[in-house]
C-alpha cells in the first residue's frame, strides 16, 4: 500500500499546524516523522489516519483518494501514544473490539474470533494475559497489545503516534528493536512519529523531519545524518557546533579561523553559520588560520571516546568535541589548557533568509584550509 | 465530582499527622453541627409520625388522597429521570468529546435550574402555558391542560431536575478524553458502538449516581412543582405539597406520617449513593 500526502494543510485557530506538506510512502517501507514537540508531525499523522480533516490537500492511499473517507472505513491501525486500550475491557476483548463491531456480514463467527485474537496475542508474545485487564499491565505490555489490537483489523497502513514514548528507557530500546523485526516479519506500510532522533535513526528505512508544519528533508537515515539539508536539520539530528561569522568570497571567517565554504563562492560579507560536529574537530598543536582558540573545561571519558567541553575565548560560546582515547592521550593537555580546535568537516549556511531557511538549501561541504589538508587526513587516521 | 473525592482529614493524615485535639475538636464541631440541623429534624419526623401509634401511622399514609399523592409522585420522577437520563448523556457526549460552537453557553444553560429559583421556574411555566399566557388561549382552545394538571407538574420536575445527570457525566468524561473513542473510531466502530461499547460502561457508576440525585431531587421538589400544581387534593398533588396542605390544616400527625416517606427516601437515597461510591473507588483505584 502506498501513502501519498498531496500540499496538505492543516490550521487550529492561528496556529499553522501544518503548511503544505507533500510525501510519498512506498509500500512495505517504515518510515518515521521526526521533529520537536509542536512541529505537526502528530498532526500528519492523524491526517493520514483520517482523525483530523485537512483544511487543503488530499491523502492518497494507494492512488485512490481517500481524504473523505470517514476514519471508520479508512481500515489503518492506529497505536495511541498512551495506548487508549479499552479498561473496562479484558485484554482479549480489547483486541477482538475492531473484529466484534464489523457490520453483520463481514463479522466472523466466533471461533474465529477467539483464533484471530489468541493468534495476535502470540504474535505480541502476550497470550497468558488474555483474561487480565489493561490496568493489570505494565506500559510496555500494554502497548504491544494497544499494536495487536490495531493489527486486528488487518490494516492496509499502520500508523504509530510516538508509540515509545511513555516508556523507561531500557523498555523502550527492547520495544523498538522488537516492532523493526515485527515490520519485517509482516512488511505493512507503516509510519511513525517520534521526538527522539536515536529512535528515529535506528529503526526507521526513511526519516522524514518536521519542523514548524512543514518538511525540512526526507531520506535514509544515514542521509539525513551525514547531509543535512537545513541548519534546523543539523541540529536536531546529533550534536552540532556553531560557529557564527562572516562569510566572504568562499571563506567563512569564524572566531579567528578561517574555513573554506566553496559553494559560497559570491558570498559577500555575509552573515552565516558553520555547523561541525563534535568528532569533526580535531586539536591541533599550534594556531595557524584554520584554527578557533578555545580553554579546555572539562574532559569526560566515556568508553572508548573521550568528550571535551570547551570554551571559546574569542567569545565564550561552548563548544564540544569528541576525540579517541588514544588521541586524547597523545594530546596531552588538561583541564584549563588553552588549545587550538581545528574543524575537520563544516557545513556552512548563510543567515539571510529568516523567513524561509528551507530556501537556503545550499551544499557546502568544506575541508579545512587547503594548506591544513594533509594534517586532517593524518588527524583522521590518527 | 466532590462526592467522590477523598475525606479531607485522610488527605492531611497522609502528608502530616496534625495534633490529636485538632482533629478531636473538628470532629466535635462537624458532628454537633449534624446533630443540630440534621439529625435532629430527622429524628424529630419519625417521632411527631409515629405519636399516635402504629394503626394512625398507616391509615394516614395509605389515605386515598396520600395515595394519589404517592402516585403523581411517581409518574413525575418516572417520566422527568428517564428524559434527564437520556439528555444529561447526550448533553456530556457532546461537551466532553466534541468541538462545537457555542459549547460555553450549552454548560451555562445546563447549570440555569440550580441558579434561578424553583419557583421562578414555576412561574415561567405558568407565563407561558397558563390561561394568560403566550400559549394560553390556543391550549384552551384545543381543550390542552398544562398549568394546574399533570403535564404542568411533569414539565416543572423536568426543568428543576435536568443538571443533575449532565453534571455528573460533563467532568467524568473530560477527564477520561478522547482516546478512548478515537481508538474505537480507527477500529471501525459507528458512533452507537462508541458510545454503547467504550463512552456508557466507563462512566457507569457516575451515570447512576446522577440518576439517584435526579431521582431524589424530582421527588422531593416543592417549589416550582407548587406553583404549577393548583393544589387539587386527589389529582395535582405531589408528596412534598401533600405534606404542606396536611400541615396547614394542622393534621400535624398525618403530615408527619406523610413526610416519613420522604425521609425514607432521603435515607434511601444515602445508603445507595454510599454504595455506589464505595464500588467506584474500588474500581478506580
Amino acid at each position: 500500500m502506498t501513502i501519498q500526502v498531496v500540499d496538505v494543510s492543516k490550521r487550529f485557530g492561528t496556529f499553522d499546524a501544518l503548511n503544505g506538506v507533500s510525501l510519498d510512502i512506498a509500500p512495505g517501507e517504515l518510515v518515521a516523522l521526526l521533529g520537536p514537540s509542536g512541529s505537526g508531525k502528530t498532526t500528519l499523522l492523524r491526517v493520514i489516519a483520517g482523525l483530523e480533516q485537512p483544511d487543503t490537500g488530499r491523502v492518497l492511499f494507494n492512488g485512490d483518494d481517500t481524504t473523505d473517507t470517514r476514519v471508520q472505513e479508512r481500515e489503518v491501525g492506529f497505536v495511541f501514544q498512551h495506548y487508549a486500550l479499552f479498561r473496562h475491557m479484558t485484554i482479549f476483548e480489547n483486541v477482538a473490539f475492531g473484529l466484534r463491531v464489523r457490520p453483520r456480514a463481514t463479522r466472523p463467527n466466533e471461533k474465529e474470533i477467539q483464533r484471530k485474537v489468541h493468534e495476535l496475542l502470540g504474535l505480541v508474545q502476550l497470550d497468558w494475559l488474555h483474561d487480565r485487564y489493561p490496568h493489570q499491565l505494565s506500559g510496555g505490555q500494554r502497548q504491544r497489545i494497544a499494536l495487536a489490537r490495531a493489527l486486528a483489523i488487518e490494516p492496509k497502513v499502520l500508523l504509530l503516534d510516538e508509540p515509545f514514548g511513555a516508556l523507561d528507557a531500557k523498555v523502550r530500546k527492547e520495544l523498538r528493536r522488537w516492532l523493526r523485526r515485527l515490520h519485517d516479519e509482516i512488511n505493512l506500510t507503516s509510519v511513525f512519529v517520534t521526538h527522539d532522533q536515536e529512535e528515529a535513526l535506528e529503526v526507521a528505512d526513511r526519516v522524514v523531519v518536521v519542523n514548524h508544519g512543514k518538511i525540512e528533508q526526507v531520506g535514509t537515515p544515514d542521509h539525513v545524518y551525514d547531509h543535512p539539508a537545513t541548519p534546523f536539520v543539523y541540529q536536531f539530528l546529533g550534536n552540532v557546533n556553531r560557529f557564527e561569522g562572516r562569510i566572504h568570497r568562499g571563506v567563512a571567517h569564524i572566531g579567528g579561523g578561517e574555513v573554506l565554504a566553496p559553494d559560497h563562492a559570491d558570498a559577500h560579507e555575509a552573515r552565516g553559520t558553520a555547523y561541525v560536529r563534535p568528532h569533526d574537530i580535531d586539536i591541533a598543536d599550534a594556531p595557524d588560520i584554520s584554527t578557533v582558540e578555545a580553554t579546555l573545561d572539562h574532559a569526560v571519558k566515556i568508553g572508548a571516546m573521550v568528550r571535551l567541553e570547551l570554551s571559546r575565548r574569542d567569545n565564550g560560546d561552548f563548544v564540544e568535541v569528541e576525540l579517541t582515547r588514544e588521541r586524547y592521550e597523545s594530546l596531552q593537555v588538561t583541564e584549563g589548557d588553552v588549545v587550538y580546535l581545528r574543524p575537520r568537516r563544516a557545513r556552512v549556511f548563510i543567515d539571510d533568509k529568516p523567513a524561509d531557511g528551507a530556501a537556503v538549501r545550499l551544499n557546502s561541504d568544506v575541508l579545512g584550509p587547503s594548506d591544513s589538508k594533509s594534517d586532517a587526513k593524518t588527524a583522521h587516521a590518527a | 465530582m466532590s462526592a467522590i473525592a477523598v475525606p479531607p482529614t485522610l488527605v492531611i493524615n497522609k502528608r502530616r499527622k496534625p495534633f490529636p485535639w485538632v482533629t478531636v475538636a473538628l470532629c466535635t464541631v462537624a458532628f454537633l453541627y449534624l446533630a443540630l440541623f440534621l439529625f435532629i429534624p430527622l429524628a424529630t419526623v419519625f417521632f411527631e409520625a409515629l405519636k399516635k401509634g402504629v394503626g394512625f401511622y398507616f391509615n394516614a399514609v395509605t389515605e386515598a388522597d396520600t395515595l394519589s399523592a404517592i402516585r403523581l409522585t411517581l409518574i413525575a420522577a418516572a417520566i422527568s429521570v428517564p428524559l434527564n437520563l437520556i439528555f444529561g448523556i447526550a448533553a456530556a457526549w457532546a461537551i466532553a468529546k466534541f468541538d462545537f460552537r457555542g459549547k460555553s453557553l450549552l454548560i451555562t444553560l445546563i447549570d440555569l435550574p440550580f441558579s434561578v429559583s424553583p419557583v421562578i421556574s414555576g412561574l415561567i411555566y405558568v407565563l407561558v402555558f397558563g390561561l394568560q399566557g403566550w400559549l394560553g388561549p390556543w391550549l384552551a382552545e384545543h381543550d390542552i391542560k398544562i398549568i394546574f394538571a399533570v403535564p404542568g407538574i411533569v414539565l416543572a420536575t423536568i426543568f428543576v431536575t435536568f443538571p443533575f445527570v449532565a453534571r455528573e457525566l460533563i467532568p467524568l468524561m473530560q477527564a477520561q478524553g478522547r482516546d478512548e473513542e478515537e481508538a474505537a473510531a480507527v477500529l471501525g466502530a459507528s458512533g452507537w458502538q462508541t458510545l454503547w461499547y467504550v463512552t456508557l460502561p466507563n462512566v457507569k457508576w457516575g451515570l447512576l449516581y446522577g440518576v439517584i440525585l435526579c431521582n431524589a431531587r424530582a421527588m422531593g421538589e416543592f417549589g416550582a412543582v407548587s406553583v404549577v400544581s393548583g393544589h387539587v387534593r386527589g389529582l395535582t398533588n405531589t408528596l412534598p405539597l401533600h405534606v404542606e396542605i396536611l400541615y396547614n390544616e394542622y393534621a400535624f400527625a398525618a403530615a408527619f406520617a406523610t413526610a416519613s416517606l420522604l425521609a425514607g427516601l432521603a435515607v434511601v437515597t444515602l445508603v445507595v449513593k454510599a454504595i455506589i461510591e464505595h464500588r467506584f473507588l474500588k474500581e478506580t483505584q
